[in-house]
This record gives C-alpha cells, sequence and structure tokens, in this order.
C-alpha cells in the first residue's frame, strides 16, 4: 500500500528531506522520490529510446544509487541535477550491459544522412525521430537540446570532449531532420 | 563532415522546448523503490503501515495477542520435547539444507529452547542487578521481535505478527532516548 504523504504546509528544504533519507525515514524519502522522479523518468525514458521497462529499471537503479550515496553529496549543485546525472550514467551502464558497441558511434556500414532543417515540425513526430536514433546520437541531442546541457557539460557527464559531443549533436539532428522530412514527404500537406 | 555553426531552426526549436520534462511514473514504482530500500538497510522496516493512526494499545487486543504468543510457543515447547526424545539422528538432519517438514521441526525445537530460556530468566530473584535486568529484558523482546519479522516475511498478513511487531515498536517509541543516545540492539 502505498502511503499518503500529506502536503506540508511549508516545503520541507531537500537537504532536511535528505538528511530524514539518511536516518532512514521512509516518508522522507516519499517526498525527495514524489518531488523528482516525474523529471527523473521523462529524461531516462528518452535516453532508452521510450522503452518503459528500461526506464522504469532506471529509475529505481537511479534511486537505489542516489540514496546509498546521500551522504557523501555536497549540495553544490541542485540534488535534482544529482539525480539525473546518476540517472544519465545508470542509463548508459544498461546500454553497455546489453551491447559491447560503443555507443557514440554510429551504426557500422551506416552513412549519417543529410537533410536540410525544417520549417514544420510536430512534436509527436519530433519524439518518434529521437526515439529512433542510435543511442549515443540520441543521448547528446537529449542533453542538449531537450535538457539545455551545454557541450562543456556534456563532455563532463559522458567522459567525452566538447568537440565530440558537436559532432554528434550535428548528426544526430541531421538524422532527426532527415526522419522528419520523409515523413512530411510521406503525409499529405 | 559538421557544420560547427549548426543551429536549430525556431520550428524545431520550438518543437524541442514543446517535449515534456516531466512524466508520470508508472505507478508501483515508488512502493518497489522502498521496498528495496528496506530490503538494503537503507529505509527503516515500518512495524505498521506508514501514514496510519497509531492504534493505542486495547486491553482486549493486548490479552488476545499475549495469549497467542504464549499458545504459539507453548506448543513449540511441547513439540521440542516431543522432537527432544527422538533419536539425535533426526536431529541432526535438522538445518538450512532440509526440507520444510525438517526445517519446521528446527522452528519448533528452538523455539521451546528460547522458551526455556526465559523461563529460567523469569525465575532470577534477584532484583539489584537492574541493568542486567534491563538488558535481559531487551534480548528477550528483540528475540520476539525477530521471530515476529520472519514470521512476517512468512505470512505477510498475518495479524498475530503484525500484532506483535506493532506492540514493539510501541515499545521502543516510547523508550526512545534521544537520537545521539540511542544504541539499537536488534538483529
Amino acid at each position: 500500500m502505498t502511503p499518503e504523504v500529506a502536503a506540508p504546509a511549508v516545503v520541507e528544504p531537500e537537504r532536511a528531506l535528505a538528511e530524514r533519507v539518511l536516518a532512514g525515514d521512509e516518508l522522507a524519502f516519499r517526498q525527495l522520490y514524489r518531488r523528482h522522479t516525474p523529471r527523473l523518468f521523462q529524461l531516462v525514458l528518452r535516453l532508452v529510446g521510450g522503452r518503459e521497462a528500461d526506464a522504469e529499471d532506471a529509475v529505481q537503479d537511479t534511486w537505489l544509487k542516489a540514496s546509498e550515496r546521500l551522504g557523501t553529496f555536497r549540495w553544490e549543485c541542485a540534488f535534482g541535477t544529482w539525480l539525473c546525472a546518476i540517472g544519465l550514467n545508470v542509463v548508459r551502464e544498461q546500454a553497455r550491459r546489453r551491447s559491447r558497441r560503443p555507443e557514440v558511434d554510429w551504426p557500422e556500414n551506416h552513412d549519417p544522412p543529410q537533410a536540410a532543417p525544417l520549417d514544420r515540425v510536430d512534436p509527436v513526430d519530433l519524439e518518434r525521430a529521437v526515439s529512433a536514433l542510435p543511442a549515443g546520437y540520441r543521448t547528446v541531442l537529449v542533453l542538449h537540446d531537450v535538457e539545455g546541457y551545454t557541450h562543456e557539460e556534456i563532455g563532463t557527464a559522458l567522459g567525452i570532449a566538447p568537440g565530440t559531443s558537436k559532432s554528434q549533436l550535428f548528426w544526430a539532428r541531421q538524422a532527426v531532420r532527415a526522419a522528419l522530412g520523409s515523413r512530411q514527404k510521406g503525409s499529405p500537406a | 563532415m559538421t557544420d560547427p555553426h549548426d543551429e536549430l531552426t525556431p520550428a524545431e526549436r520550438q518543437a524541442f522546448q514543446a517535449l515534456p520534462l516531466e512524466a508520470e511514473p508508472p505507478k508501483g514504482l515508488e512502493d518497489r523503490t522502498v521496498a528495496l530500500l528496506q530490503a538494503r538497510g537503507v529505509l527503516a522496516v515500518p512495524l505498521r503501515p506508514v501514514g496510519t493512526v497509531p492504534r493505542r494499545w486495547q486491553p482486549a487486543w493486548l490479552v488476545g495477542a499475549l495469549a497467542a504468543s504464549v499458545a504459539l510457543f507453548a506448543s513449540g515447547f511441547a513439540s521440542g520435547q516431543y522432537l527432544g526424545a527422538r533419536s539425535a539422528t533426526i536431529a541432526a538432519a535438522v538445518g538450512l539444507g532440509g526440507s520444510i517438514a525438517e526445517r519446521t521441526q528446527h522452528v519448533q525445537r528452538t523455539g521451546s529452547d528460547y522458551v526455556a530460556a526465559l523461563a529460567a530468566l523469569s525465575q532470577e530473584r534477584d532484583t539489584s542487578d537492574i541493568a542486567g535486568r534491563q538488558q535481559a529484558t531487551q534480548t528477550a523482546l528483540s528475540a520476539l521481535g525477530a521471530a515476529a519479522q520472519e514470521v512476517a516475511r512468512l505470512v505477510p498478513d498475518d495479524p498475530l505478527a503484525a500484532a506483535v511487531l506493532r506492540g514493539l515498536t510501541e515499545r521502543r517509541r516510547a523508550a526512545q532516548p534521544p537520537a545521539a543516545q540511542r544504541a539499537v540492539v536488534w538483529y
């Protein structure tokens, strides 16, 4: 049974909640969970290409890791940012476990598509096109164009050079444009 | 070849901005995550459902719970006596690798040992050793709580195990010292 966590009259600071979690307080954990999981879930769902079961596993692993490392969190960034960074690493670990192929490589024997920028984009089609990208390209594109990370931040998070992030983003956008362009050509104007 | 000045068109940028940044997580994921954290010892295991109003000690409930506890241990004691009279070969076979029946017999036998040890404690007439008596009480209750937890794990809906755990929780909360001085005796 999921207990009802009463909405507090004053929102408890996250640091205080985290300290209660460190003391084993379930209600404090549930408050933190409900505050941050919608954002985390959407991020990892996108990173895993829309596979809900994988996203669910990633969210659970992320909270396990975050709870275990909470005592070492130095509060130099927002809790949500820290949590999403853990989520990102969890998704990458999952991908590594499933495939030995480096996740930033374009699939072998596959020429990156060429496409012109678009003047009309349907967000539903866009979501679908992002999901269809190779994992590494999808990660960079989601972090940059959806989440608003800089190339330096992406480089730090993924352990790649900012220049690599830029080129990954370029090819990712090209692939998305190609997918959306072909969809638009195939549909009535 | 890449274009370092590649920019999104306004329409593309608008479409990216229109993508939701939050999504409703699947139902049940929160509870599963909490259960995992409890299993790993990160979160405390609640001895009554979190968020419910604590029940007061009710005499009828208390008497019932105690009577049931006594009956439980008495049956274990009797069974243990019976088993003790049987051959040592059977007793030696009882262990982690045995069948369910053998493990059940093991529970009965060790349950009777527990009751016998408690009986020996209760016959102690020396009232001067207050710390010793407190330690004995704590140890006895800890064993009772640990046993009730295992029963609850075996049969999650068992009302007797839940009642024992609730009672012990209320007792522990009432006697809890400030956090800095707390010394948990539990296993």
